[in-house]
């Protein structure tokens, strides 16, 4: 049998705990209140009527049963309200003297604590507690204290413990049950969300109602944890549509390309050469991609070392030198020593290179790159300025996405992935990679965290 | 010349057995891990070609393997771009050079040419002179002529041309000299490379009748005549 989903929330079930834990100390604490007054006035009886059985032996041995009937008399006329109850009876049980008009049955032998009820003349049920004196040959005489007012207590403390018992576990029960349901409809809709979610609907978030208390802040987590994915899955999704978007192009032209030099009788060198570079170009796209994909899982990392990366930008820029000046390029390197890092020798040198080749390729001839490496206490800078066109501000960001080509620079020769590849690269070395106006051109800077040897 | 290939694709063994077999090369293969460690233990090959992958013996095994029980056989070991390992691993069990798939053929033709030459001069590698036709280098005075002409290089040009000169006559890809001049393995996406031969063309056969620095169209450069 499947309970209703409020008596399976965790917040019930933990009130269900408590009521038990509650009513345990109702319970112990109404004994307790019970035992001290109670207890206390029945004590309180018991003593006062022994202390009468123990004078009125007293006075059966000085003055002989005559002279108890006289006392217990005297006693019952004093006693005007009623509080006490004599009766001497011989041994046929017939009364003899006091205020009680018969035998109680329940009474067997001496010393025996009775509690009974008589009739009073106006017709009132007197609750009374007594105890026997055997007096003489077959002589017994009760002796007792009317306990109406003990009996009134008693039961309105047992009603009072019933109620408060009764009040205290509903209360409880019903708290538990509100703060099960508001539990539970706070959770399913959490669950209804996550279900859509699974569904496919990766638009839908939990609502937030501004409480700001845990369910908020789990609430307010999912969020943005669901807004983090869904801008993953985009990301995936627009590389997938790239990709099949910029390798159509090439793969159709060389698919025609190869068609139309089936068709030849004896296919020109020429012709197959393009082919084969215009392969060779859609298999270096598909590297690059991997070789992104490679450095985002993190592959490269367990290989990290401490490497002087000043050096490495020295070999970078003196590989690339003589292609820059073949375009009448100037290359210059400032001050490029003793900048330690942490990393992978042959990813920064990649990276530095797609920087410089993009460098290359958009400065005009003629004009001038500077390289600078600035070293700080934190952060080791390298900074690579063109005079070329530039990169308005507003593109900044996506140039660095896979695939990004600006439309100026759809002419030049390029897959799109070299600055994708250079921000995994600093990603993956907790770098930063920043585009920036030279007024004209553009400042690229790679930022990594210095390493300070201990001197 | 002799060749074993062992690799689990069989259209990528076809097609470099077929480039090889086209080469004049004698050309056996194995798809596994143990058939291919147990032909490269009992017969004589000048030189491997291992895949990384295997199933059963995986390449870094097999290759470790026979470096254990003392046969040299030059190895290239070839790896999917993506898969979790690295140059320095593949090196490290004994491989003599490591080459990433997709490759294209002539760069793997050229990387194991480099290979069975180095594996058979090895006892002659401490020279103090190259000689290439008429193109003479002294190692020592770090002094390069040719015929009578003294030709001026800058230190790189000569760590280059001294790179090319040691493989006279094979074909040198660009990623070849940029780990063997520049110590640097990476992909450069223009042509840095081709700039730095063609000043060191400029220098060495500029002026000659013949030239010695050659570029093999879709593959790389070849010194010699």
């Amino acid at each position: 049998m499947r309970l209703p989903a409020v008596f399976r929330t965790s917040v019930f079930q933990l009130t269900l705990i408590y009521v038990v834990v509650f009513g345990l100390s109702v319970i112990a604490l109404f004994a307790f209140i019970y035992w001290s007054t109670i207890g206390f006035m029945e004590r309180q009886t018991d003593a006062v009527i022994e202390a009468e059985i123990v004078g009125l032996a007293e006075q059966y041995e000085r003055r002989g049963l005559a002279g108890l009937v006289d006392v217990i008399g005297d006693r019952v006329r004093r006693d005007t309200e009623d509080r006490s109850a004599y009766l001497l009876v011989d041994a046929n049980l017939r009364p003899m003297a006091g205020n009680v008009s018969y035998w109680p049955r329940e009474f067997n032998q001496q010393g025996e604590w009775v509690n009974f009820v008589i009739a009073a003349p106006d017709d009132e049920r007197v609750p009374v507690r007594a105890q026997v004196l055997g007096v003489g040959p077959g002589f017994r005489l009760l002796v007792g204290r009317e306990i109406r007012e003990l009996e009134q207590i008693d039961a309105l403390l047992q009603q009072t413990a019933i109620w408060g018992f009764g009040l205290t576990i509903g209360l409880a029960l019903a708290g538990g049950l509100l703060m099960g349901l508001s539990a539970q409809r706070r959770v399913s809709q959490l669950n209804r969300t996550t279900r859509r979610i699974i569904a496919g609907d990766l638009s839908q978030r939990v609502p937030i109602r501004g409480s700001h208390d845990e369910h908020e802040e789990l609430a307010t987590n999912v969020n943005a944890m669901l807004d983090q994915i869904e801008s993953l899955l985009s990301g995936v999704r627009h590389v997938g549509d790239s990709i099949a978007h910029d390798l159509r192009g090439p793969l159709t032209r060389l698919r025609t390309r190869l068609e139309a030099l089936s068709a030849e009788p004896e296919p020109n060198r020429e012709s197959i050469e393009q082919c084969l570079v215009q392969a060779d170009g859609l298999l270096e796209t598909f590297n690059a991609l991997l070789r992104i994909a490679r450095v985002e899982s993190g592959a490269y990392r367990s290989a990290f070392a401490e490497l002087d990366f000043g050096r490495i930008v020295r070999d970078t820029c003196e590989l690339y030198q003589a292609a820059v000046e073949e375009r009448g390029i100037m290359l210059r390197l400032d001050n490029a020593s003793g900048a330690r890092v942490f990393g992978d020798r042959e990813l920064l040198a990649q990276a530095l290179s797609n920087l410089l080749d993009n460098a290359v390729k958009y400065t005009p001839v003629n004009s001038r790159i500077d390289v600078r490496l600035t070293h700080l206490a934190k952060l080791v800078t390298v900074s690579i300025a063109d005079t070329g066109p530039g990169i308005a501000t507003a593109d900044r960001e996506r140039v660095l996405a896979r695939f990004a080509r600006l439309d100026q620079a759809r002419s030049k020769p390029g897959n799109g992935l070299g600055l994708a590849l250079v921000r995994a690269v600093a990603d993956q070395h907790d770098g930063r990679l920043t585009l920036a106006d030279n007024a004209p051109g553009l400042i690229v800077s790679l930022e990594l965290p210095a390493v300070n040897r201990p001197r | 010349m002799r060749l074993l290939i062992i690799e689990d694709d069989r259209e990528v063994a076809a097609f470099i057995r077929k480039g090889l077999n086209q080469a004049g090369w004698n050309v056996d293969h194995a798809d596994n891990g143990k058939d291919g460690l147990f032909l490269a233990t009992t017969e004589r090959y000048d030189a491997l070609i291992v895949d990384r992958m295997l199933p059963g013996i995986d390449g870094l095994t097999v290759v470790r393997t026979l470096r254990a029980s003392d046969i040299d056989t030059p190895a290239v070991i070839l790896s999917a771009l993506g898969e979790v390992d690295d140059r320095v691993s593949g090196l490290k069990a004994g491989g003599d050079d490591y080459l990433v798939k997709p490759f294209a053929f002539s760069e793997l033709m050229a990387r194991i040419e480099v290979l069975i030459r180095r594996s058979r001069t090895a006892a002659t590698a401490a020279r103090t002179s190259l000689e290439v036709a008429d193109l003479n280098m002294d190692l020592l005075k770090r002094e390069v002529r040719r015929g009578a002409a003294r030709i001026d290089l800058q230190p790189r040009e000569f760590q280059l041309l001294e790179f090319l000169m040691r493989h006279a006559g094979q074909v040198v890809t660009r990623t070849m000299l940029l780990e063997g001049v520049w110590d640097y393995h990476f992909d450069p996406q223009t042509n840095v490379i081709d700039v730095h031969i063609s000043r060191l063309r400029a220098k060495i056969d500029k002026g000659f009748e013949r030239p010695l620095l050659h570029t093999v169209r879709g593959a790389g450069y070849r010194l010699g005549d």
